[in-house]
């Protein structure tokens, strides 16, 4: 079971209450075949209400600032639902967690709801398909052409954004490629364009025909014969293996195993879903050195707590709201290269944040928080203090059912702590409740939930 | 009353109880070492500032041809030079400058702006040039090199809830405070604290043992930056905004000698695309009242002389004011310095040029990174070279 909960933390959010029990009978390769075959069979992403004004050329300026606000609007309600999505264990944890990944490596900020849904759902069709695929359709993607100033990608006066993230941080990564490798991918995706509506566009009078010369060969090429050439080199697998290695096993890099990886990977033509599955079916994944040694990332360790108590928030600014405190706000990472993990979501403040943060569910104590504000804004939001959540704390009572009180301790921590706490039971006697079984559970569920090994999976 | 004599006549002097235990007994004594150097003061204004109503070339008719409503007259502006007028918000800067406590850097941009708050931010947060990009702030390297063996997590300060760019380090970081109780607050959680005192001693892991120290070291400095903060009580008439507040808070813990060199402040509401002229000149004015009250501050408890304040902001605006009687977002912009020692005073170098502009906006002459490379050389004496990862000739203006 430990193995089984492992998978789950890293493959997807943890295991809700519920699901560890019906796991309980499971061997791990039902599990693993469980989880490929749920994200096989996704949920299409709901839409946000579509923004009453479609955009044109002969818009007022009202109109623009009305549509505006209305994208700014829906992509709030997709930061919120995507949150909700990974807590809830009706969808696949798997097709969530790998299109988490997929959205911080081809990181991209939009102001505009209409074009993240559809990048999302662009990185969904493809999330464990080949990954050229996927390349293909982000380079035709409006949300990052726009990102990238493709748009701009003139053979006149080529733009070399799109080009030059291509190769730095999507394919093959730096040492790998020179100056005019960049200047004359550029070239070939010059007219790779999208419309007013955002969609995407091939602007055949912006498109360079003539001949380039990239990474030692000469032709005509457009953008996907670029993308094609990259990944004919095997320093493209590696680099997408070593970050996904990164990611789902350990942040310090086995290199013996991300080789052996890397070319399993080329040579299925870059096939995401075998590659995963190489990973999650390996013995070396499910070894102690790897198991409680990643900090969650704020998004996760949320949707962990939210599956864990099964927490619905009642005002919904709260989602946002943690997401902007916790310092990972979706649809909106840092820059290009996207969150930077591990340690750099520590700081004193996010850290007292996340120790604190079921106690401020569960209202045990007051907070005052006030996020950086927006660029844009007029003046200083105000700080939150409170965050309005219902709970139900039955399911994980449940699994305490047979299990002596001396025993309570064991079992919680087994099943909340991914990193073995140092702490004897002892220890926490004063801090839990005393009384009924309940209250005790209750408490200890708490103190637990607070300790630095929650922040771990 | 000096500095040193009311620190020592203070009953609260013996705020050297609270020093977390893992400060070096040397600190821990008394005042005297605590901060050990001079201070760099970083004010950020947030959403791109104005900088030519700010600084005002009044007697330029280019000026004048593309701000046709929103010029500021020569009638309204502060006049310093023959050509250079403040912006009217500014009067009590002007009593500063006025005094030569003030330097005018023009022009200061980077090669290749980007004209995206975050993305320009992030480029002045960093250092980095703007083909690259880079997950530590160039105040949190600072951090990691100067601090090498220092004990104290709070050495740089950032007055908010949260942690700025700028003050991350690869493997030290600034210190996030928006009130002093209210830090204090989040670390009084009981549990936590014997969860620190159980695990004192105990080897983890590293990445939670990390989590652990972290938590230990916010923990002991909530409770000094606490007592600290009531060692000295300003009175000085700071504007009562939040930006005022931290000012006097940043003036209150400098008095008292809190081991921190690096004070970071911001002051949003500078992304003026409608209406500017009013909203520019009150955020001005608060900025401006908010430095004549920390400047008095400073110089009454003989500070003034250590003090350093650097302002800056994303980017400047386009040389053409907007349909809206506002301005959008540009490149190059003035930058300011401020502090008791000014080998320079007044305008480092000339007003921009508005004849010869890149596509509408102006060009750069000073490159932001060697002003960092100059405060980091000779204001915080630290290797300027490996913090900015790269050479940039220090500016004369220290």
């Amino acid at each position: 079971m430990e193995k089984i909960q492992h998978l789950y933390w890293r493959a997807g959010f943890g295991l809700s209450p519920r699901e560890w029990k019906e796991k309980q009978g499971l061997s791990l390769q039902q599990a693993i075949d469980g989880l490929f075959r749920e994200a096989g069979a996704d949920e299409p992403v709901e839409a946000p209400p579509p923004p009453s004004e479609t955009p044109s050329r002969n818009m007022s300026e009202e109109q623009k600032k009305k549509l505006q606000e209305q994208e700014r609007e829906s992509l709030s309600q997709l930061r919120r639902d995507w949150m909700k999505r990974m807590a809830s264990p009706r969808y696949s944890p798997l097709m969530e967690r790998m299109s988490l990944f997929w959205h911080g490596h081809f990181a991209c900020q939009t102001f505009s709801g209409t074009l993240a849904l559809q990048q999302l759902r662009t990185i969904r069709r493809h999330a464990f398909g080949k990954f050229g695929g996927l390349l293909l359709a982000i380079a035709r993607d409006p949300a990052m052409i726009r990102y990238l100033n493709n748009q701009q990608n003139h053979k006149d006066k080529p733009n070399e954004n799109f080009a030059r993230e291509l190769m730095e941080l999507f394919t093959i990564g730096r040492g790998h490629y020179s100056e005019q490798d960049v200047k004359e991918a550029a070239r070939a995706f010059t007219g790779w364009s999208s419309n007013l509506q955002g969609i995407y566009t091939f602007r055949a009078q912006a498109h360079d025909y003539g001949s380039k010369t990239f990474f030692g060969r000469t032709g005509p090429f457009d953008g996907s014969d670029i993308i094609d050439i990259i990944l004919e080199k095997r320093e493209t697998a590696r680099f997408i293996t070593r970050k996904i290695y990164r990611y789902f096993v350990n942040e310090q890099v086995d290199e013996t195993l991300v080789d052996e990886l890397s070319r399993r990977f080329y040579d299925s033509g870059y096939d995401i879903g075998s590659l995963m599955r190489a990973i999650f079916e390996s013995d070396w994944f499910y070894e102690p050195r790897n198991i409680g040694v990643r900090i969650k990332s704020p998004v996760e360790l949320v949707a962990g707590i939210m599956r864990t108590l099964d927490v619905r928030f009642i005002d919904d600014k709260a989602l946002v709201f943690l997401q902007r405190a916790l310092g990972q706000v979706l649809y909106n990472p840092p820059n290009v290269a996207g969150w930077p993990g591990g340690k750099s979501w520590i700081d004193n403040a996010s850290l007292m944040m996340r120790l604190n943060l079921v106690g401020y569910l569960f209202q045990l104590s007051e907070f005052s928080f006030r996020v950086k504000d927006e660029p844009e804004a007029a003046q200083r939001e105000n700080a939150m203090r409170r965050l309005d959540a219902t709970m139900d704390m039955e399911p994980l009572m449940q699994l305490l059912k047979g299990v002596p009180r001396e025993g309570y301790f064991e079992r919680f921590a087994g099943y909340l702590l991914q990193a073995r706490p140092r702490i004897s039971s002892g220890m926490l006697k004063p801090f839990t409740a005393q009384g009924s079984d309940w209250d005790y559970a209750r408490t200890l569920a708490i103190r637990l939930m607070s300790m630095p090994e929650y922040q771990m999976c | 009353m000096k500095r040193r004599d009311f620190l020592k006549n203070s009953a609260l002097a013996t705020t050297s109880l609270f020093l977390p235990s893992f400060l070096p007994a040397s600190l821990g004594g008394q005042f005297g070492g605590s901060r050990n150097g001079r201070i760099l003061i970083v004010i950020q204004l947030s959403g791109g500032n104005d900088g030519l109503n700010t600084i005002v070339p009044f007697r330029n008719d280019i000026y004048y041809q593309n701000r046709p409503r929103l010029g500021l007259k020569p009638s309204e502006v502060l006049p310093v030079s023959d050509e250079l007028g403040f912006n009217p918000g500014l009067q009590a800067l002007r009593e500063l400058y006025d005094e030569g406590l003030v330097c005018i850097l023009n022009s200061v941009g980077y090669p290749n702006p980007d004209r995206s708050h975050f993305r320009s931010m992030d480029i002045w947060h960093t250092g980095s040039g703007s083909e690259a990009y880079w997950s530590t702030g160039w105040l949190g390297r600072y951090l990691d090199s100067d601090c090498e063996g220092c004990a104290s997590p709070y050495h740089a300060l950032e007055l908010d809830d949260s942690l700025s760019l700028a003050l991350k380090g690869a493997g030290r970081s600034g210190f996030a405070m928006g009130k002093p109780e209210q830090l204090r607050r989040t670390t009084e959680n009981r549990f936590l604290k014997a969860l620190s005192e159980a695990s004192r001693g105990h080897q983890h892991e590293e990445e939670v043992g990390y989590l652990y120290k972290v938590m230990a070291d916010t923990q002991s400095s909530a409770d000094y930056l606490y007592a600290q903060s009531k060692v000295y009580l300003s009175k000085a008439n700071y504007p009562p905004t939040a930006f005022g507040q931290d000012l006097k808070q940043t003036a209150e813990l400098i008095t008292a000698d809190t081991a921190s060199r690096v004070y970071y402040l911001s002051l949003g509401g500078f992304d003026t695309h409608v209406n500017q002229k009013g909203r520019q000149e009150r955020l001005l004015k608060e900025y401006a009242d908010g430095l004549k009250a920390l400047v008095a501050d400073l110089r009454q408890n003989g500070l003034l002389n250590e003090t350093l304040i650097l302002t800056f902001s994303e980017f400047g605006r386009r040389v053409k004011q907007n349909a809206s009687n506002g301005t959008d977002h540009g490149t190059a912009n003035n930058v300011f310095l401020l502090g008791g020692g000014l080998p320079r005073p007044g305008f480092f170098n000339e007003a921009p040029s508005l004849l010869n502009l890149d596509e509408g906006d102006l060009r750069y002459e000073l490159d932001f990174r060697n002003i960092y490379a100059t405060l980091l050389d000779k204001w915080l004496e630290a290797d300027a070279g490996s913090i900015m990862q790269g050479r940039y000739q220090p500016l004369p203006f220290l």
